[in-house]
């Protein structure tokens, strides 16, 4: 009798030790943004060995049981899953998400750069919101698309993020120069400059004459078809056919007009074109 | 008998030298000369040892023996002489060298004698050929070659303004965020392709655009595909494009599969590659007198002037044609290179061969000039 | 004597190589076992507002992959080189500072036998960039020095963008949820 109860005393104070001394336990956090400062509760006694393993993190740290572990904002900023580990004679995990805060920039794409005038669907862009520690935020938000140029609007709509990405197509506008693409959230904006350029030249006409130093050739100021001026440098190729063959000559648009000089002595047929649009022709006669 | 191998390595080392020094002189050969007739004949008594004289010292730029063979009363001077053969102006005749020539006669009586030549140039753009014709007169026992006074463009002084337009490319700094480099690539494009078999291969050309309103550098690449999709060769088209191209502009192009047929293929993968480049709408250069004629060995050949505008030399001319049927396609793009600088407000020659069997069926061409500057390298 | 000390030094000396030979082989193995243990499966039926060209989901499946296969090993050895290449912008930086916190606190992680389920979501108009959502599995493995100190099969979802950088598509943003 006298041994059994020792027995069972030796067994229930084993038991109470290692209860004691096996009790560390770990508890996640939930609903963690990021940059926020966390306290992770532990319990048990004496001492342990912490690790947080994350985005951007890999910590070990030693710390007391019982007390509370503090984890900084700093620590916690990306958003993603941790793992935290809190080790003794064992290790317990405790794994928790940290989501992303409110917004802080917009990241926005906008095609492309430089677009004819005229064109359906020619614009497009795409607008991710970011919250100051780059995290993409998928919680839906109502991101305004505003085009504008020279202080009026062409286009704007609102539409809401899937998936944390807001989208757009529209048409380019009539007239060639700089058009505004705003992407706002809230009072966040991101603004982009697409350059609207004239569209390839339209009834391209030429006029010319004969001089003792050759045919000077030049075309009326080159317009596409709504109007607006080629931008200079645009090359237009005047040929001239004559007796000693054909001759010709790449020059480039300023302030609108093509001019050239090509020797071809008798007469002579001048036609012009740029890129593949052609123009007129016309027939000059021999030198007198 | 320690020694022996010693004595032996020695005294034939010696006896090379000897060799080396007194016997080479009196074969009179020279080495490394891969083409054409390299022997120097003391005494040219006949016109084809005449010709072979000038044309060995000129390869090996023994100028003075070479302006030795040359008519004294031609009007030429020796330092015109040497500046026709190698070049000035940075041109690419300044970077070639004679590589080697083979010597024809054409006509020949007892004091007058016409030699063709056939010549053969390296350069850094490649190969170049060249054939000339030469007049040769008897003086005494020698033959001489006659030598035809060389016209170099004479430009007067004066101030050319530039007025064209320059594109300048400024690229963002390492800390624009995402999306704020909203610079596109020019958009060019592809507007015709015609693959054909040659003699020397598969060749595919066509012409390109670009539709954009910046300049574009552009290079165009072909694969050949087979039947099962697997490709069979991809080149590129190098030099045979004009690849900086100005807005709206039109280039040629040719891609050559040396050695291979097309009657393998079943696809052609066309890729065209184009990046924003500065460039300038200076110089511009006129293309004149254009024409397709038969030259003296009988082939096609398009030749014209091309007549420089503006007031910057343009060191390399290269020219670049397509060739179209009566339908208005590219059946052939051919291209070469005009070995002397094209100086402000001259012209020079330029001569691009066509294959004989499709000269019937052009019936009509567009030149292209590439060029290179080095105030623009 | 001597002949009997050469042959015995022979023998040493043969086995020596062989041994090493057997070790070049072996981590060979390895090395192409580690490869091949990350499995991509990717769906692009779903991407828009622009269809994905089939030599664009080639590629993306090639360097998804890649880029997983460097991860793995940037963070099992510690080196933050092995990040050239597949990632850039913010998902670089963060995996950069993973890897430098890794070589302070000498913790190592591994992920072990993955198996990534890729569904392309969105793709932009003009192909600039596209979102992936990926269901990845594996075993997460973390080392204290030679210690493991963690080890779990898990299952997470990624939210990927990824962009078309020279010659390949590289991961700008890497950003696990717990749903999509």
């Amino acid at each position: 009798m006298a041994r059994l109860l020792q027995f069972f005393s030796i067994l229930s104070l084993g038991a109470l030790f290692c209860g004691v001394c096996g009790a560390q336990d770990l508890h996640a956090p939930s609903n963690v943004t990021a940059g926020e400062d966390v306290a992770l509760p532990t319990s048990g006694s004496g001492k342990a060995t912490f690790y947080l393993a994350g985005p951007g993190i890999s910590q070990k740290n030693d710390v007391t049981l019982g007390e509370e572990i503090r984890l900084s904002g700093q620590d916690l900023r990306y958003a993603g899953d941790y793992t935290a580990i809190l080790c003794s004679d064992t290790c317990h995990t405790a794994t928790f998400y940290v989501t992303a805060a409110k917004p802080a920039s917009v990241i926005f794409l906008v095609h492309p750069s430089r677009v004819p005038v005229g064109q359906n669907d020619a614009v497009s862009g795409v607008a991710f919101p970011f919250d100051q520690y780059r995290n993409l935020i998928t919680v839906p938000e109502n991101v305004n698309f505003q085009l504008s140029a020279k202080d009026a609007s062409l286009w704007s709509r609102s539409i809401r993020t899937q998936n944390g990405v807001a989208w757009f197509r529209a048409n380019s506008g009539k007239s060639a120069g700089p058009v505004q693409a705003v992407a706002s959230l809230d009072d966040l904006s991101a603004k982009r400059a697409v350059q609207q350029v004239a569209s390839d030249p339209c009834n391209l006409r030429i006029t010319g004459q004969r001089t003792p130093n050759g045919i000077l050739v030049q075309t009326e100021p080159v317009h596409d078809c709504a109007g607006n001026v080629v931008p200079d440098g645009t090359i237009v190729t005047f040929t001239a056919t004559g007796p000693n063959g054909k001759g010709t000559v790449d020059a480039p648009v300023k302030q609108g007009i093509a001019r050239a000089k090509i020797e071809s002595p008798g007469t002579s047929v001048i036609s012009v074109a740029s890129g593949v649009v052609m123009g007129n022709e016309i027939r000059l006669g021999a030198q007198p | 008998m320690k020694y022996a191998i010693a004595i032996i390595l020695v005294a034939v080392t010696a006896g090379l030298m000897v060799v080396g020094l007194f016997v080479t002189a009196q074969a009179g050969g020279t080495i490394g000369i891969a083409k054409g007739s390299a022997l120097h004949t003391a005494k040219a008594s006949t016109p084809d040892q005449a010709l072979n004289n000038l044309l060995a010292d000129v390869q090996r730029r023994n100028w003075d023996r070479a302006f030795a063979n040359v008519v004294s009363t031609g009007g030429i001077t020796e330092p015109a002489f040497i500046q026709d053969w190698i070049g000035s102006n940075g041109s690419v005749r300044s970077f070639s060298s004679l590589e080697g020539f083979e010597v024809r006669p054409l006509h020949e009586t007892n004091d007058e004698a016409q030699m063709r030549v056939h010549l053969h140039f390296s350069s850094p753009v490649g190969p170049i050929e060249d054939v000339r014709d030469f007049h040769l007169v008897r003086e005494g026992d020698l033959w001489k070659a006659v030598w035809p006074k060389v016209e170099i463009p004479s430009v007067p002084a004066q101030v050319i303004p530039v007025t064209y337009l320059r594109w300048d490319l400024v690229t963002g700094s390492a800390g624009d965020e995402w999306g704020a480099k909203n610079v596109d690539s020019p958009h060019v494009r592809i507007i015709s392709m015609n693959a054909v078999d040659s003699a020397q291969g598969s060749v595919v050309m066509g012409e390109v655009t670009n539709e954009d309103t910046v300049p574009a550098f552009v290079t165009v690449n072909a694969t050949l595909v087979d039947g099962a999709g697997n490709a069979i060769d991809e080149e590129s088209s190098f030099d045979k494009i004009a690849h900086v191209l100005l807005p709206k502009q039109v280039t040629p192009y040719r891609i050559d599969f040396p050695n291979l047929s097309l009657k393998n293929v079943k696809n052609v993968h066309m890729d065209v590659k184009a990046t924003l480049v500065p460039a300038s709408a200076d110089p511009v250069i006129g293309v004149m007198n254009q024409k397709i004629e038969t030259d003296s060995q009988g082939k096609s050949v398009l030749h014209g002037d091309l007549l420089n505008q503006s007031g910057e030399t343009v060191n390399i001319p290269h020219v670049i044609v397509s060739f179209y049927d009566n339908s208005g396609k590219v059946v052939w793009v051919s291209d070469g290179y005009v070995d002397r600088a094209l100086l402000p407000q001259s012209t020079e020659a330029f001569a691009v061969e066509i294959p004989k069997s499709l000269a019937p069926s052009i019936h009509n061409f567009h030149v292209v000039v590439n060029q290179y500057s080095l105030n623009n390298s | 004597m001597t002949r009997q000390v050469l042959k015995k030094g022979i023998k040493r000396g043969i086995h020596f190589l062989a041994a090493v030979c057997f070790l070049f082989i072996a981590t060979a193995f390895s090395s192409y076992a580690a490869d091949g243990t990350v499995q991509v499966q990717l769906d692009v039926k779903k991407a828009g507002p622009r269809a994905v060209e089939s030599l664009t989901e080639r590629g993306v499946l090639r360097d998804y992959q890649f880029a997983w296969t460097n991860m793995a090993r940037a963070f099992e050895f510690s080196s933050p080189d092995l990040l050239e290449g597949a990632f850039s912008g913010d998902a670089k930086q963060e995996l950069r500072q993973t890897v430098s916190s890794q070589q302070r606190s000498h913790i190592t992680r591994r992920y072990v036998d993955q198996s990534h389920q890729v569904e392309a979501v969105f793709y932009a108009p003009e192909g600039d960039v596209m979102e992936l959502h990926d269901t990845a599995q594996y075993q997460l493995q973390i080392l204290d020095g030679d210690k493991t100190v963690h080890d779990e099969h898990v299952v997470v979802h990624y939210i990927v963008l990824m962009t078309p950088a020279a010659d390949r598509w590289v991961i700008r943003e890497l950003q696990a949820v717990p749903q999509f």
